[in-house]
């Protein structure tokens, strides 16, 4: 008895050996794989994508103070380059404060759907809202296009990129709202090639399919190595969480508590009514796909099962604090809140009750630290923010 | 002895009655229906609950809120129309003295409603939830005032709900509850009857009760068959792509001139598909081309397909392993 029970004591005390992976495992972490992103699609709704003119231009305004009410507001303000493009707040602070939590932009080029709820569906017409958001760099279209059309510089860019900018004293509706969705399409150039890089992850997948158990060890603790098993097994994380990206980009209710003082936030329920209503959607005359391909749009699912559904992140480059208005303070919290997996405030939680211990919990905390890997982003986009602060 | 016994029962319960507070009938607006809180705006029916996050986090009220604190007020809608009606919420000081047996009646004869008024949202049309958010400053009795417009007739539809905040505990329940169970146990054992009613669930009678459980998956199982094809390749996760369904009789007989509609989801996980697939066109000799399929993680999946023709409407489920 005394020798089962030490022998009982000692498998739940001591590390279990880490884990030697099945062929289905290996399948799993191959999808997870960053060198299985397939390349990027073009986006034929912005016929400048894809130009790199335009992705400086684009880097330009991104960091550029200017595009705001008050002179201090820039897409850089929230979206860090040095925090993976979030800023570390659980609801953004521009001018005023935000609903939400700012996103990271770390490869949202794939995700057919931006923001949270979706509401928009490129990254074009994305890049256009927060600029007319009172709480955000609250300006407007007109003056953004005065903007460019008043410094040599842009207006030179922005005409070799998309034609002679209108005559703001004389434009139209339809002229003025081309070349604001225009100065959308730069920016969203420069978006799209921010990307995650190779991770400590990616390494050892690399590692797991050479069959080379020396590097493996080499590169993941056994504690780390665990934590990846429960991430695609027990713990049923790549249900959401799934390939190159870690996300699906779809939207999910997992019963996160509302924020302090606000009602519970309906989410993709009222997102899907606003991207189907966006003046800017691909459906829209202000994009350049002639044949106008919205296949998202055309399939998009409404209806009462979207409530308090939110758009799965992506795990690369984890920055707290978490969940959709940073309601969960540490990677700990969050796997908790998974493991209890309580009934929503609104809506009903996808997710059930996982029933993992402390030390399986900690593991897929340690496993997810290995997912930390520099941003793809051009060390040039910082100087042109010292410029423009200046 | 039976019989005394029985007597002695309903002389219990009468005595019960009397002491226990009667929810549905002073409640009016709200009902505790088992595992379900409903609120009642005339024949309009939601899921009602109450929150406090900060305090309580997930824990949802009926009623009755232990602390006075920041509280939200949810309303789920179970009838559509709602989804279409200008909705007010109203939270007032009970002035009316009638504590939980407080009616629409007595808050209709409250001369000041305004003055008593601590939370009010004017009236706002919100699809299919209803939320308020109000930090009660002191404890005490309230009322909860919903109306509805309805928006062609203009009738003004109301709910009220009598609550207390700063609830201190269930009073008496729980002994009352406790008492009942340990009288009926004692009977049931003493009389016997535990015992001959274990043993009358004889294995026919427990398969009748599972026949008649599944009886209605049985018609769906009907005379068409539905097979698909996907010629984009195997299904892959987050990459939307088309079927060709193939729709004949058992009989081997090609169903063609039919409605085909789709839908489906992950049993498990309680969800739909992510988005709404549509048959765009038909091809011929029973094929039709179902565009807008996206699957967005493995595991189990249904793909319920409705097929209506002249001569019904038949439902086919494809189950499908990513």
């Amino acid at each position: 008895m005394i020798v089962v029970a030490t022998a009982i004591a000692a498998c739940q005390w001591w590390p279990s050996s880490p884990p030697s992976w099945t062929g289905d495992e290996v399948a799993v972490l191959k999808s997870l794989w960053l060198a299985s992103l397939p390349e990027l699609s073009p986006d034929p709704s912005n016929a400048v994508a894809d130009e790199p003119a335009a992705a400086e231009f684009g880097r330009k305004l991104f960091f550029d103070m200017r595009l705001s009410a008050n002179g201090g507001i820039s897409c850089a303000t929230c979206h860090q380059a040095e925090r993976g493009f979030t800023d570390g707040l659980q609801k953004a602070q521009a001018i005023g404060t935000t609903k939400r939590h700012t996103p990271s932009i770390v490869g949202t080029a794939y995700s057919p759907w931006q923001f949270w709820d979706g509401r928009r569906d490129s990254q074009w017409s994305q890049a256009l809202a927060p600029l007319e958001d009172p709480n955000e760099h609250g300006t407007n279209r007109a003056q953004v296009v005065a903007l460019v059309a008043g410094d040599n510089d842009y207006r030179a860019s922005y005409e070799s990129l998309f034609g002679k900018l209108p005559d703001l004293n004389d434009a139209d509706t339809f002229a003025l709202n081309t070349a604001f969705a225009n100065v959308g399409k730069a920016i969203a150039a420069f978006e799209r090639t921010i990307m995650p890089t190779t991770s400590r992850f990616d390494e050892y997948v690399a590692a797991v399919v050479d069959r080379d158990a020396d590097r493996q060890s080499e590169l993941f603790s056994d504690d780390e190595a665990l934590g990846l098993r429960l991430f695609i097994g027990a713990a049923n994380c790549t249900q959401c969480h799934n390939g190159p990206l870690f996300t699906n980009f779809e939207f999910h209710n997992t019963a996160v508590i509302s924020f302090p003082g606000d009602v519970p936030d309906k989410a993709r329920v009222s997102g899907v009514i606003e991207v189907l209503a966006d003046e800017f959607n691909c459906f829209s005359p202000y994009s350049d796909d002639p044949l106008r391909h919205c296949s998202e749009l055309e399939f998009a699912r409404t209806g009462a099962g979207l409530i308090g559904a939110f758009k799965t992140p992506s795990l690369r480059n984890l920055a707290a604090p978490f969940m959709h208005q940073g309601q969960l303070t540490t990677l700990a919290d969050v796997l908790e809140h998974y493991n209890n997996a309580p009934d929503a405030m609104i809506g009903h939680n996808e997710a059930k009750p996982l029933g993992l211990s402390k030390r399986e919990l900690r593991q897929i905390e340690a496993f997810l630290t290995t997912l930390e890997a520099p941003v793809a982003e051009s060390p040039a986009a910082t100087q042109i923010e010292s410029k423009q602060a200046d | 002895m039976i019989v005394p016994r029985i007597a002695r029962h309903c002389l219990y319960f009468c005595i019960l009655a009397a002491f226990l507070p009667q929810h549905a009938i002073a409640h009016g607006g709200v009902v505790d229906e088992g595992d379900l809180c409903v609120i009642k705006v005339n024949y309009l029916r939601a899921h009602f609950k109450i929150y406090q996050p900060g305090v309580s986090g997930h824990k949802q009220y009926c009623e009755d809120l232990p602390v006075a604190a920041e509280s939200v007020f949810v309303m789920e809608y179970q009838h559509d129309s709602l989804s279409e009606m200008a909705i007010d919420f109203r939270i007032i000081r009970d002035v009316t003295g009638k504590g939980r047996f407080a009616r629409i009646e007595d808050v209709a004869q409250i001369g000041d409603l305004q003055s008593a008024t601590v939370y009010y949202q004017p009236a706002v049309i919100e699809p299919d939830v209803y939320t308020i958010n109000y930090a009660f400053k002191e404890e005490g009795d309230f009322i909860g005032i919903v109306s509805a417009a309805h928006p062609e007739t203009g009738k003004v539809y109301e709910a009220v709900f009598p609550f207390e905040v700063g609830f201190t505990g269930l009073g008496y329940w729980p002994f009352f509850i406790g008492l009942l169970v340990v009288i009926q146990l004692q009977y049931l054992l003493m009389s016997g009857r535990l015992k001959r009613w274990f043993g009358r669930r004889s294995p026919s009678a427990m398969g009748l009760v599972l026949g008649l459980l599944l009886f209605p998956l049985a018609s769906y199982a009907d005379d068409l068959v539905v097979t698909y094809t996907t010629p984009d390749g195997d299904p892959q996760i987050n990459r939307m792509h088309s079927w060709i369904l193939h729709i004949e009789t058992d009989a081997g007989v090609e169903v063609e001139g039919a409605k085909v509609e789709v839908d489906g989801g992950m049993p498990k996980h309680n969800h739909g598909l992510p988005t709404k697939p549509r048959v765009t066109e038909e091809l011929g000799g029973g094929d039709y081309k179902l565009d807008g399929v996206r699957f967005h993680m493995s595991g189990y999946w249904e793909i319920v397909v409705r097929v209506t023709t002249d001569s019904g409407t038949s439902i086919v489920t494809i189950p499908l392993q990513l």
